[in-house]
């Protein structure tokens, strides 16, 4: 017999359908509006839909009596979890016992979903045999999911017995590895589509991580395992497990709250939490406890929480069914675990602690995340819930110092540091560590244009540096360009720290934000005992770390008035390479769209135009008592201890360029005014330090012809490879010549007299007690390595970028031996070098050399010569 | 009704902005672009190695107005765009034959 859907009587309690629904849906509503839970009117509607649809099942029989056996109409997905959000969809299962009682039926079942859009309740409904139940298949893994959910509605009991005891269990035993595996796919998906942080600002609360979707996720995760291998069902909540389950029940609570809200409040399925929406949650409390109205700000950090609760759940389950999922996965997580060491293992990408009483140590705290971050692993629940144990036991005890910094150091220096971040942030030990983060923990930052809380954030701009190193075939030329900037830093801790900290400020009362950043980075910095040139840095970072994009959006950097102001600001190529990383790092994390190859083309240029200028105009800024120099000079006094010093060390710097006031600390301009007071007792003053894996030579002597070639041919002559060198001169004529270097056959290290006897045999070399061919003569005679890769050498003259010299810019292959080369070439050409830039980028040497000849610059005769001399020397 | 098209320096572009928002003009649509005039860009070396500075990057602002307004609007933008080098950029104007709304449908002057 065919139904229409006019033939069916819209009757429940006297009234039609619609007015039934639409009454009892208000009724529900009212409850909810005068503090009900979201979860109550969830089900209520659960409930209201059973009823209606029980009652167009029982209209249904009694005019085709065929419909008793053989169809079953079952409730699947959150209907079938007894959450029906106010404007979800209903998902039905029209189950049939064959493929003849479904087209017999197929009428009906058009006449149920009409009357039910009639309503109007928007209705999903997947019709299916007995057996096609029973099968999974990939491409609507969706539905077979909805499965695990289903529950009776109306009709044949003993048929959706036969489903739910029987069919189901059969088809997740036999197809477990592919639906978990279906499940992961899905839920990766769905979460890189949806921004793959739970710290979005305004989040999808439905869809994205830690929303209400990956609540019944985590149902599935368990259930599918455990019916995989138990019969009968189990409530999946109680297979979580017990220590997430109570948070994540409370968890969903709140979520569940916050949807109906924002369906009731839109009329339609929308889960986007605007901040309009989030204003008005916040004013009535949605979800919270506490029927008290707060802020914005503090609802959201609410929801973050929460959001975490479930993400962590949902982590944790993914993590513990991948070896199900794959052979693959058992096989490259196998090579993993050979990372387990006698403090860790490693068992499916999950660290576990062999002995958590190493805790104690708080150094030892702070190993895993290192370790994470060296190899790309998460913690297991277990280390996680140890950690958190531990820390939450030493109340300011944890506080980062300089005995904990060498570790935190390492961290932030390895390729995973962000996920390491996230994690100590998580387990609440970097708000332990600095507990001035906690200003900015899930903090929101209400503007257009920002994506993430401003933790999140923070964790991004590392994140998004570290990616620059990660291989990629469509990688934009620009991308390269910044990763080789990267790859040039001397100090990237620094730039790291700076990261970290340069927003906590927007968690502090006031308008500008860098100010409060400062404040809180001096607190920290102090407690690190870093260097004052280390402070410095990490300061300056955070002060000028919105400089570059001002520059760009305000200023004409194709104009060189600008780029020489910029210049100025910034002070050194080192800094100039950090700040433009931190521009780059901080833009890219505001939202994925914010760093357009456009904006990311213009940082480049501008940074580029910047650092020539500062290579090219060294001699153009010099120090002559006021200006940019003054409050360096007047910090180096505060050292020396005295006001008559201040026009003593005037007199001393007059004339150095500026640059090296600026790449020098005042701490280290003191030690240099107090060698050059030596220089009547000894000439040639030296100072020889170990920097890390380095050296760095400092000489203090008057300036004379062949300075430079004597000091590097010196140097070449103990097997020392330069890395970088400054020479520069003042008014009075003192040279003051720095260079880095590393010691190549390890002499100096593993021979300690040897730094005595270096010494020696370089204030012989400069005065001329013993000859430099001498020193040279000696050398080992190894063979350089072949160069892996062909460098061309390039030589370029400028004579317009300095008033007084001429400018002799090489680019050539780095090789020890290299720099004396080329400067005893120059000293033979009656050149003198002013000023020498030395520098290398990895296997190229890049020189730069202000060169004069009896005062004058160079002509074009000349420079002619000096590229075809320096061309038959070096190749 | 006449479209406006400025192609201007991105470092004019917040005063241009601004002295638009100060007569009234509140729609517009901004493209970050780049391109030359006559002078074409320049070669740049940088460590050895050359890049081009050909294209510069300039900020293009389109909006579509009523005939009257255009005048102050092309005043406006000379005002606070110029520099007086070369670089500054260039404005067009090209008339339209019709402007809809696409929410309601409402068309020509009353859309814009």
């Amino acid at each position: 017999m065919n139904v229409s859907s006019q033939t069916i009587p819209p009757i429940l309690d006297g009234s039609s359908l619609r007015d039934f629904y639409t009454a009892e849906f208000a009724r529900i509503s009212r409850e909810f509006e005068l503090g009900g839970s979201g979860s109550a009117a969830a089900r209520a509607r659960t409930d209201l839909l059973d009823r209606i649809i029980g009652k167009l099942h029982q209209f249904l029989i009694s005019r085709d009596p065929f419909l008793r056996q053989g169809f079953s109409i079952a409730a699947i997905g959150g209907y079938g979890r007894r959450a029906l959000f106010p404007h979800s969809d209903v998902d039905l299962l029209l189950l049939c016992e064959n493929a003849a009682t479904e087209r017999r039926l197929r009428p009906s079942f058009s006449a149920i979903s009409q009357a039910l859009w009639d309503i109007p309740v928007r209705v999903s409904p997947a019709t299916r045999t007995l057996d096609e139940c029973g099968r999974f298949k990939s491409e609507n893994a969706e539905f077979t999911i909805s499965l695990l959910d289903c529950r009776p509605v109306a009709g044949d009991s003993e048929l959706f017995g036969r489903l739910h005891d029987l069919v189901i269990p059969k088809m997740v035993a036999r197809e477990q590895r592919d639906m978990l595996r279906a499940l992961y796919q899905l839920t990766r998906e769905r979460h890189v589509k949806h921004g793959d942080t739970i710290f979005c600002l305004e989040p999808n609360i439905k869809e994205a991580p830690g929303g209400l979707r990956d609540c019944a996720i985590a149902r599935s995760l368990a259930l599918v395992p455990w019916l995989g291998h138990h019969r009968p069902w189990a409530e999946p909540e109680s297979l979580w497990p017990a220590q997430l389950r109570e948070q994540c029940l409370h968890a969903f609570q709140f979520l569940a709250a916050t949807r109906c809200f924002l369906h009731y409040r839109r009329g339609r399925d929308d889960n986007s939490m605007t901040y309009e929406l989030q204003d008005e949650a916040a004013s009535r409390a949605i979800g919270l406890a506490v029927k008290q109205p707060v802020s914005p700000e503090d609802w959201m950090r609410h929801y973050f929480r929460n959001a975490r609760s479930i993400d962590r759940l949902t982590t944790l389950l993914l993590e513990e069914s991948a070896p199900a999922r794959s052979s693959l996965y058992a096989n490259f997580e196998g090579r993993r675990s050979r990372l387990s060491n006698a403090d860790f293992s490693v068992a499916r990408g999950q660290i576990f602690l062999r002995n958590s009483a190493a805790l104690a140590d708080h150094a030892f705290l702070l190993r895993p995340f290192e370790f994470m971050a060296r190899h790309d692993l998460s913690l297991s629940g277990e280390a996680q819930r140890q950690i958190e144990r531990r820390v939450a036991d030493s109340p300011g005890q944890l506080t980062l110092s300089a005995a904990l910094w060498p570790w935190f150091r390492q961290i932030l220096l390895l390729p995973h540091a962000a996920r390491a971040l996230r994690a100590m942030h998580a387990a609440g030990l970097l708000v332990a560590l600095v507990p001035e983060f906690k200003l900015i923990d899930a903090l929101t930052t209400r503007d257009f244009y920002h994506r993430y809380t401003v933790d999140e954030h923070s964790f991004m701009t590392v994140e998004n540096l570290y990616r620059l190193r990660q291989p990629g075939e469509d990688r934009a030329d620009w991308e390269l360009q910044y990763r080789e900037i990267l790859d040039e830093l001397e100090r990237p801790e620094l730039l790291f720290l700076a990261l970290l900290l340069h927003d906590v400020g927007k968690g502090l009362p006031g308008d500008n934000h860098v100010e409060g950043s400062l404040e809180a980075a001096d607190i920290v910095l102090a407690r690190l005992s870093l260097s004052s040139a280390e402070t410095e840095t990490v300061r300056f970072l955070i002060a000028s770390h919105l400089e570059m994009s001002r520059t760009l959006q305000r200023r004409d950097i194709f104009n060189p008035e600008e780029i020489r102001s910029f210049s100025q600001k910034v002070g050194t190529p080192e800094r100039l390479k950090m700040l433009c990383l931190f521009t780059y790092a901080d833009i890219r994390s505001v939202n994925p769209e914010a760093l357009t190859p456009w904006k990311a083309e213009m940082l480049w240029q501008l940074y580029a135009a910047t650092e020539n200028h500062m290579n090219r105009a060294v001699d153009e800024e010099r120090f002559h008592g006021a200006g940019a120099g003054e409050q360096r000079l007047q910090a180096v006094a505060a050292i020396l201890s005295g006001n008559a010093m201040e026009s003593r060390i005037a007199a001393f710097l007059d004339g150095f360029p500026a640059r090296y006031l600026a790449s020098h600390s005042p701490e280290e301009i003191a030690a240099h005014f107090q060698m050059a007071q030596r220089l009547a007792e000894e000439p040639f003053q030296i100072d020889l330090t170990r920097d890390r894996d380095r050296y760095a030579l400092t000489l203090l002597t008057r300036d004379r012809p062949r300075l430079l070639a004597t000091v590097v041919g010196t140097l070449y002559g103990w097997g020392m490879s330069i890395v970088k060198a400054e020479a520069f001169a003042s008014t009075a004529g003192i040279a003051l010549d720095t260079f880095h270097f590393v010691d190549l056959y390890h002499t100096l290290e593993l021979n300690p007299s040897e730094r005595e006897r270096f010494r020696k045999t370089l204030l012989q070399t400069l005065s001329g007690e013993q000859s430099l061919d001498a020193v040279l003569a000696r050398r080992s005679r190894r063979a350089p390595a072949a160069p892996k890769i062909h460098i061309p050498t390039q030589i370029r003259f400028d004579d317009d970028c300095s008033s007084l010299s001429t400018v002799l810019e090489m680019v050539a292959a780095d090789r020890p031996g290299l720099l004396f080369q080329v400067s005893s070439l120059l000293s033979e050409l009656a050149c003198n070098i002013e000023i020498a830039l030395i520098d290398t980028e990895g296997p190229k040497a890049i020189d730069v050399f202000y060169l004069t000849v009896q005062g004058h610059k160079l002509d074009a005769a000349r420079e002619k010569t000096i590229e075809e001399a320096l061309r038959n020397r070096i190749g | 009704m006449t479209k406006v098209e400025a192609i201007i320096r991105p470092s004019t572009f917040e005063p241009v902005k601004e002295a638009l928002r100060e007569i009234g003009v509140e729609g517009m649509t901004v493209s970050e672009v780049r391109g030359h005039g006559r002078q074409k860009g320049h070669t740049e070396v940088y460590r050895g190695r050359e890049y081009s500075v050909d294209f510069l990057p300039k900020i293009l602002i389109e909006m579509i107005l009523p005939d009257h307004l255009v005048e102050t609007v092309v005043q406006a933008i000379l005002r606070t765009a110029k520099t007086g080098k070369i670089g500054d950029g260039k404005i067009f104007l090209s008339p339209v034959q019709d402007a809809i709304r696409i929410r309601n449908e409402e068309r020509g002057e009353g859309a814009l």
